[in-house]
């Protein structure tokens, strides 16, 4: 079986103010099956969005590009698509929700007005017939009375309520693929439990498979089946959820869990990863993370190592990998 | 909303009143003692103190406020001195050759000012962004009457194709009256489709970087969506403000426009009036305009309303 997505050796760069040419993404493949989950971890800056912006098509017109690699969805590479065929895709076969939910509703227009634009831009159906979709779809995000909310514009709803919302307007043609980019991370904890709860939810009644991007742990083990760990514009590290957890292999990856406050533990301060993750305009020799890196050796700072397959489906970049299980406990202690 | 109205409306009254204290605190200030220039030559003092007499100009300042806000009130702004024609029938004389003026320039100014603004946005950075902005640095810096002249030198005496002064009724004969008109309303709305550009594009610019653009990309919608609906319906507000703007600094009289093209409007009345201290006359008609741009700026107020569901509360 083929898989849904397929990213392969994606390369993204960015114009610079100055001429040349960064890669926000440098070089990175994953792919997703069909109705499963994967998620994607990093730093602020390690170029989730970008992937994400890169697959559906969205990247700033005049700056930024996809330079090298390839993105087949359904089989079809994307690279090969006109703009038009690339608009019928959007919002029907894949679609995706963003992290602010205030300001990704257009406030001059009512959800209703919103979402049945959706709808009609992919569906030949009736304003009418779009209309009961639509309150359909916010009944399945489960807010109230949707026949009423349906005429209300955006600043009359809460963030949690913006972004069911959002999420009705991405499934409600449903789409195979659904790249959600930080969902949850703009909104209240309680209010973050409830979407999650509804993007499990959903993804059980459709069956549509879903890129969660979060800088969020906690968010991943809620809802991904596979996890992909970037790192400045690289993969360092992926493997099964459960996997990913029991066992990380790269220093980054221990790093991020070790920094997840702990309720057993009385910590004084929460373990950070000290310094910051290079700008991809950094000229770095060798592996980027060598710098933040507590068992960076000589030969970290030389070359940059590959990612390697460590068996079931479990790979990492790093030259130490796998680690073996003392070094683990040093970092997490 | 009714409530904001009644709020707006209720503010005009004590803004209407400010503005007749400072027209005719101003008006004090203009050197010259208009019973002198009416006496004429002669300079008869008997008749310089019966003209001073006849026109309150003898009495204090406040008391003559007084007498002009009473008029004011009842709908009289008092008459010419140099003319002996009541103001009101002045303003109604002059006001729909400037307001015909007004219309059509501000027309031409949206036609050309927003497209080019939108379209600059659009393609920032390309050639059309580049010609659009030399094309309003040109607007922006031509002077209208200089624009004028070279106009007629082209339309009028080179070529013939349009009358290079005077005016027509459009009631008499609408042709003649568009040919005269077409000319000084293009030198008034290029001058204004200049400002508007540039205001355009920066409010589209701000607004196609916005995240509900980005989400109306991401539903599958053509650019032509996403820039006509999504992006200007939130870009339009502040075009709105300086269109208001514009269009009362239109009814207020283009004084060189009007000269050059001998437009019997506002602008002209208002020159002739100050040079001769007609003070009835540019007190009347210098309140009148006020009021129109006062007006025009609650319209624009309410405008706000159509585009920003938000103050809809």
């Amino acid at each position: 079986m083929t898989a849904l997505l397929e990213v392969s050796g994606l390369r993204t760069s960015f114009k610079l103010e100055s001429g040349g040419e960064f890669a926000a993404v440098d070089g990175i493949s994953f792919s997703v099956e069909a109705g499963r989950t994967l998620g994607i971890v990093g730093e602020s800056g390690c170029g989730k969005s970008v992937t994400s912006l890169s697959i559906m098509g969205l990247l700033p017109k005049g700056q930024g590009r996809i330079a090298a690699g390839s993105i087949r969805f359904e089989g079809r590479d994307l690279a090969t698509l006109t703009p038009a065929e690339m608009r019928a895709l959007r919002g029907n076969r894949m679609a995706m929700i963003f992290q602010e939910p205030m300001t990704s509703l257009n406030p001059a227009f009512t959800i209703g007005d919103q979402l049945i634009e959706g709808i009609r831009c992919h569906r030949d159906l009736s304003h009418a017939d779009a209309r009961a979709h639509a309150i359909e779809m916010l009944r399945r995000v489960r807010i109230p009375s949707p026949e009423r909310r349906i005429d209300e514009y955006p600043h009359k709803l809460s963030g949690g309520m913006r972004q069911r919302v959002m999420i009705a307007m991405a499934l409600s043609c449903e789409p195979r693929l659904l790249i959600a980019d930080e969902p949850t991370t703009a909104l209240d904890v309680t209010i973050q439990a409830q979407v999650l709860d509804l993007m499990r939810t959903l993804r059980e009644e459709t069956g549509t498979a879903i890129i969660l991007i979060t800088h969020d742990l906690g968010v991943i083990a809620e809802l991904a089946d596979e996890v992909v760990v970037m790192y400045s514009g690289l993969i360092v590290e992926r493997a099964n959820v459960e996997r990913l957890f029991a066992l990380p292999q790269h220093p980054y990856t221990i790093g991020l869990l070790g920094s997840i406050p702990q309720l057993h533990l009385v910590q004084d301060r929460l373990n950070a990863i000290e310094g910051q993750v290079p700008t991809p305009m950094t000229e770095i020799q060798g592996c980027r993370f060598a710098p933040r890196c507590p068992f960076a050796a000589d030969r970290c700072l030389q070359a940059a190592p590959p990612l390697v397959d460590l068996g079931d489906g479990h790979s990492a970049a790093c030259w130490r990998a796998p680690l073996e299980a003392d070094a683990e406990i040093e970092l997490v202690a | 909303m009714l409530h904001y109205l009644l709020k707006r409306l209720a503010a005009i009254v004590p803004t209407i009143f400010f503005v007749t204290i400072i027209i005719f605190g101003l008006q004090q200030l203009l050197p010259g003692d208009p019973a002198v220039i009416l006496a004429g030559e002669d300079q008869d003092p008997n008749v310089i103190a019966y003209l001073q007499k006849k026109m309150h100009l003898d009495e204090p300042l406040p008391v003559r406020y007084g007498y002009w806000i009473a008029g004011v009130v009842h709908g009289d702004l008092g008459e010419s001195l140099r003319i002996q024609q009541p103001v009101l029938g002045l303003i109604e004389e002059k006001l729909p050759v400037t307001l015909e003026l007004a219309v059509i320039a501000m027309l031409i100014a949206l036609v050309i000012g927003i497209p080019a603004g939108i379209v600059s946005a659009v393609g920032k950075d390309t050639v059309w962004d580049y010609a659009a902005n030399v094309i309003a640095l040109w607007g922006l810096s031509t002077p209208n009457f200089w624009l004028g002249i070279l106009m007629i030198l082209l339309f009028s005496v080179s070529l013939g194709w349009l009358p290079a002064s005077g005016y027509v009724s459009p009631f008499e004969d609408l042709q003649a009256n568009l040919a005269a008109m077409i000319m000084p309303a293009f030198v008034l709305g290029n001058a204004i489709a200049a400002v508007l550009m540039r205001h355009t594009r920066s409010a589209m610019l701000q607004v196609l970087n916005a995240d509900y653009v980005r989400t109306a990309r991401a539903k599958g919608l053509d650019e032509r969506s996403v820039v006509l609906k999504h992006a200007l319906r939130n870009a339009l507000t502040p075009i709105i403000t300086l269109g208001a703007l514009e269009f009362g600094t239109l009814l207020s009289g283009a004084v060189l426009t009007e000269q050059v093209f001998s437009i019997p409007g506002f602008g002209k009345l208002i020159v002739d009036a100050v040079f001769n201290r007609d003070y009835a006359v540019v007190q009347g008609v210098v309140l009148f305009t006020s009021s129109v741009y006062i007006v025009l700026n609650l319209l624009a107020d309410l405008a706000y309303f159509l585009v920003n569901p938000r103050l809809r509360g």
